[in-house]
């Protein structure tokens, strides 16, 4: 297992070196420089120009930038926003926890639902429920989820009014005050994402129920309870925990729209402000923060993966 | 089909394809009916009737659906139904074009990794890279870069799903590769270029083709997610997602402008997953109900 751990984690990180290196050339891509997007439409003279594009180094040989530009990002300093006045890091840190909070919450319920949901489905395959799950898991992946979002606003916050149609207020305003703003984003997160793990544990079960010592544990006599929870289940766990992984990856992408529908000031309503704004740095940090998060979680996903099924390790 | 594989079709497999082919006619011929319709009435509407998407009239903005405004007006007095028939022609012809690269890039660099092991880990190093980021994040960069525009998005849904294909195309190859038939044309004489083409692609057309289905609806999404961030063809041009972007500020007031193109959205993704996940039932019974891309 040790060997195994070591293994991955030596694999992830030319994974992460090859990722920085991608956002590096990507947002160095630019037709024109940051500096034009950065001062608008003030007029500036060209002195001006002169000490930012020195003050971000941009006038140095790209090779140059580069190899001073990896160190420091490694650390995690991803230096100054250009429209917050404060290092990139800070802003990002200050974000981070209402986007763990909307998706770790819409994982929540998407294990919560999805799960049984595709264990019944597969248990009943052509029943009420079965064919209930494969609609709802088909609409759930085509629904745009920002535009569901914006329905769920119309729903719930407009017209029923139970809930505020959008904004954050942080935890010390009491603890209804904080979840009452997320109830959208989270739904609208979830759905499609239901949609995908309905599908793949029904699937995996399907498969499992297939398998001869399930047949065997009939053949036994065995109660269908006892077949399905014991033998079937506990073996198709095994794949589902993986999807876990993958929805909470899935999620953190997802976050980036749904905090922009509901005006929730977390990660991904960061980057996408950035990349409207063109700062750089902190389009640079925010994504690869993201990004680094959802490999952690991967990463983790696959030892606990190796940990209860010792075939992996030796593959 | 070779002899041999004619020999294998035993009649329980036999039995397998005619249900797979019952199973997966009705989604076929629904996502297949659902997709036409959408695609020949933004196609020819605009040939029989008037349109015009951009026509400015104050003074009938934002009227609720009526027998005279079929889906409403925006808040310039643009019919809602005019700009949502416009607005597939952006939305389709982006993820149509997308699409399309991906497949050539996708086979090209697929089968230039599936045969030479230097290409393979330089290619896989990449497409391995591109798949880390999460969700379209990587699309957002590459737009903020580049700038707006339709071409732009193409290329950053180019960019996000060619790691999909390649592995999926380099994958059969391996498969196959070393199958019974094409050590049999090796034999005979079959230089490597001709094999490649002639024997070995072909075996990776069903498995793509499945998977471009749905990365076309994927497109479709995409394009929609990056227009409503404003990142996607500017306005005025009416895609799907712009018009969503352009209607939340009236979402109290006049709802309809949001509804019609998230319904559309849905309806036309939903039939592209139909059509995807019947295909993926033709080709591969064994797959049945799995998560298409």
């Amino acid at each position: 297992m040790l060997l195994y751990t070591l293994r991955r984690i030596l694999e992830f990180v030319p994974t992460i070196f090859i990722a920085l290196t991608l956002i590096f050339v990507i947002t160095r891509l630019v037709p024109g420089s940051p500096i034009t997007a950065l001062i608008g439409n003030q007029s500036v003279d060209a002195a001006q120009i002169d000490a930012i594009t020195k003050q971000l180094g941009l006038d140095r040989p790209i090779l140059e930038q580069y190899l001073e530009w990896l160190p420091r990002v490694v650390t995690g300093d991803f230096g100054q926003s250009l429209f917050f006045s404060a290092p990139v890091a800070e802003v990002i840190l200050d974000r981070f926890p209402i986007t763990f909070a909307l998706t770790f919450m819409a994982l929540l319920v998407t294990v919560a639902v999805g799960i049984p949901l595709g264990i019944l489905s597969a248990m009943r395959r052509g029943g009420i429920l079965d064919y209930f799950g494969n609609v709802l898991s088909s609409l759930g992946m085509a629904l745009p989820p920002f535009w569901l979002g914006f329905m769920l606003m119309l729903v719930f916050a407009v017209s029923l009014q139970w809930v505020p149609a959008s904004g954050y207020r942080p935890m010390e305003f009491g603890f209804w005050s904080w979840l009452s703003r997320l109830v959208l984003p989270v739904l609208a997160l979830s759905v499609s994402q239901i949609g995908l793990v309905v599908r793949m544990t029904r699937s995996t079960m399907i498969e499992v129920l297939g398998m001869e010592y399930v047949a065997m544990a009939r053949t036994k006599g065995l109660r269908e309870r006892t077949v399905i929870l014991r033998h079937a289940l506990r073996n198709a766990m095994v794949q589902i925990v993986t999807v876990i992984g993958l929805v909470f990856a899935l999620g953190l992408g997802g976050s980036v729209i749904i905090e922009n529908v509901f005006a929730l000031p977390g990660l991904g309503e960061l980057i996408t402000t950035a990349a409207i704004r063109r700062d750089y740095p902190t389009l640079e940090g925010g994504i690869f923060y993201l990004t680094l998060v959802a490999l952690v979680i991967n990463l983790m996903v696959d030892l606990a993966y190796a940990w209860f099924n010792p075939r992996i390790r030796y593959a | 089909m070779t002899p041999a594989a004619a020999e294998a079709t035993t009649p329980s497999t036999a039995r397998s394809a005619l249900r797979a082919i019952r199973r997966a006619g009705p989604m076929l011929l629904s996502g297949g009916t659902v997709l036409a319709l959408v695609v020949l009435a933004s196609l020819f509407v605009p040939l029989l009737v008037e349109i015009d998407p951009l026509g400015i009239d104050v003074a009938q903005k934002l009227l609720p659906p009526s027998a005279e405004h079929w889906l409403g007006t925006d808040e310039f007095g643009r019919e809602v139904l005019d700009r949502l028939i416009i607005g597939a022609h952006i939305s389709l012809r982006v993820a149509f074009a997308a699409t399309l690269l991906t497949a050539v890039l996708g086979i090209a660099l697929g089968a230039l990794s599936g045969q030479y092991r230097l290409a393979d880990s330089i290619i896989g190093r990449f497409s391995d890279a591109l798949l880390v980021f999460p969700g379209f994040v990587l699309a957002i960069m590459i737009l903020a870069a580049l700038g707006p525009s339709e071409l732009n998005v193409v290329l950053a849904v180019v960019v996000l799903y060619v790691p999909r294909v390649i592995r999926t195309v380099r994958a059969s190859i391996i498969e196959f590769r070393s199958a019974d038939f094409v050590q049999a044309a090796r034999a005979v004489g079959v230089g490597d270029m001709r094999l490649l083409v002639v024997h070995i692609l072909p075996k990776s057309f069903g498995p793509v083709m499945v998977q471009l289905t749905f990365g076309f609806a994927w497109a479709i999404l995409v394009e929609a997610g990056l227009s409503f961030l404003g990142l996607g063809p500017p306005p005025p041009s009416p895609s799907w997602g712009n018009m969503i972007s352009a209607a939340r500020e009236f979402i109290r007031t006049a709802p309809w402008i949001m509804i019609a193109p998230g319904v559309m959205i849905t309806i036309t993704v939903l039939s592209l997953n139909l059509i995807g996940d019947g295909l993926r039932d033709l080709v591969d019974p064994r797959l049945q109900g799995k998560v298409g891309p």
